[in-house]
């Protein structure tokens, strides 16, 4: 009977904690997904210099640990470049450029996968490299990538509990808090571990779909 | 209208294109010939600058495609090309590809262009496939889609790279025939093909190219009859 109460007591913070980890998931995905637009056609770029930046971009981020991002993000740039950020706007723009970095390549892929004469025949009817790769590669490039897309997304949101470290009060946080007043660690935990588990798996059953989905087409 | 005056193409050390000089009239049907490799291909994706000649110049209704100054863009819209593989746009019905280059290029309104694009699919004979997907038509059905998006910006030449190179042999025959009406309306057109009946047909002008250059041209009843050099020859004694 206990564990019931320690449950029903902790679940409204824990659920505030889960909204906020929804919402920087939400906020780094889109932010990610811009860079990683862009430094996916910076990778395929025929400029060297774009080309080497974006790799150089990359290559950074996928070779350091995330929590390391995160703490130069928050501790170590303040002291240099004397700006603040809040443990909120730190996190999403240490989980965005973590996550771009990965997207980056998943646009790429995604853009390489398609037939060259699709592009030939975007150009050869009248249209710029931007344009032809805005209405007749990347729609089709996108259908293709969002499997990968997903599985990004739901690495994200684990990630997210790593922003517990500089402060967030995202799930992993609210969780922490609770049981260090409650000493219910094995409870807590257990629930904290649960909401995560949801969200994924309701994720991971739509990605499934819709990689049949692309399949079929 | 178009004229290639010492136009060479190197791929690295390559050289594919050698010194080509060549001259198409307005209304004129050109086929170019020749055995694989030998660089129609290249030829041909080089009077729209798909490739980017390595020396030489090409010049299109009295413009110097060359010129860093000429928008490209806005030239190959009056340049249409049709591929070997089709190349239609599989994310989109055969009537969105058409309309696609009208609306977003020519800022045609979506009514103006669909009753362009239904009167072009008319024209090549698939009116009551509007809605399909290419996945959903057979070869010759997606090529003459094919045609008619090129033929939606109503360009004033048309270039056409093996249309029925990829056709099952049955399907041959309806391609060649929206392009021989094509060639009968005074379309300016220039066809790399294999089909040497057809070439004889409809051709106003055969160049035969060989190793990167042409070897001869004339007009297909001379050439086909009593071709003059000698690799003209062999190769036509292989193909006819
Ligand atoms: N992008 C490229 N890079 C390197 N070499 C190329 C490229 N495109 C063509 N080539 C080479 O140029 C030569 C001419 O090719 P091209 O495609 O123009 O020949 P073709 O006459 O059209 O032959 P086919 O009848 O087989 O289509 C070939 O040796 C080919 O390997
Ligand atoms: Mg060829």
């Amino acid at each position: 009977m206990e564990f019931w109460g320690v449950m029903s007591d902790a679940l409204p913070t824990l659920l505030k904690g889960l909204s906020y980890t929804v919402l920087i998931a939400l906020a780094s995905l889109v932010l990610a997904t811009i860079i990683g637009l862009f430094a996916g056609l910076m990778r395929i770029s025929g400029n060297v210099i774009l080309r080497s930046v974006a790799a150089a971009y990359i290559n950074l981020i996928r070779g350091t640990p995330l929590l390391i991002q995160i703490l130069f993000i928050y501790f170590g740039l303040p002291t240099v470049f004397h700006v603040n950020f809040s443990p909120l706007a730190a996190g999403i723009f240490a989980v965005s450029i973590n996550i771009g970095a990965y997207l980056a390549e998943v646009f790429r892929a995604g853009i390489e996968s398609i037939d060259r004469g699709q592009m030939e025949a975007g150009r050869s009817l009248g249209f710029s490299y931007a344009v032809a790769m805005r209405l007749i590669i990347l729609p089709q490039a996108v259908r293709r990538m969002t499997p990968a897309f997903i599985n990004q997304f739901i690495i994200g949101i684990k990630d997210t509990s790593m922003l517990s470290v500089i402060g967030v009060a995202e799930l992993t946080m609210e969780g922490q808090s609770i049981y260090a007043m409650n000493f219910k660690s094995f409870e807590i935990l257990t629930l904290v571990g649960l909401m995560y588990f949801i969200i994924n798996y309701a994720l991971t059953v739509a990605s499934r779909w819709v990689e049949k989905k692309v399949a079929v087409s | 209208m178009i004229t290639v005056k010492r136009l060479s193409k190197s791929f690295g050390d390559h050289e594919v294109l050698k010194n080509i000089s060549i001259q198409v009239e307005r209304q004129e049907v050109v086929c170019i010939i020749g055995p694989s490799g030998s660089g129609k291909s290249t030829l041909l994706r080089c009077l729209n600058l798909m490739e980017t000649p390595t020396s030489g110049d090409v010049w299109v209704e009295g413009e110097n495609l060359l010129d860093p100054r000429t928008d490209i863009n806005k030239f190959r819209r009056k340049m249409g090309m049709v591929f070997q593989q089709f190349n239609l746009f599989p994310h989109m019905t055969a009537l969105e590809n058409i309309t696609l280059a009208p609306t977003k290029l020519n800022r045609k309104s979506k009514t103006e262009s669909g009753i362009l694009a239904r009167e072009l699919l008319k024209k090549v004979g698939l009116t009551d496939k509007a809605d399909a997907y290419p996945r959903s038509l057979s070869g010759g059905q997606q090529q003459r889609v094919a045609i008619a998006r090129a033929l939606a910006m109503e360009p004033h030449v048309m270039l056409f790279d093996e249309p029925t190179s990829a056709l099952d042999p049955e399907m041959v025959g309806e391609v060649l025939q929206v392009m021989r009406q094509l060639a009968k309306e005074g379309m300016t057109m220039i066809i790399v093909t294999h089909e040497m009946g057809f070439a004889r047909e409809v051709a106003d002008r055969v160049i035969f190219m060989d190793n990167g250059m042409v070897v001869e041209e004339g007009k297909p009843g001379e050439m086909f009859v009593s071709p003059q050099n000698e690799r003209t020859k062999l190769f036509l004694s292989k193909v006819l």
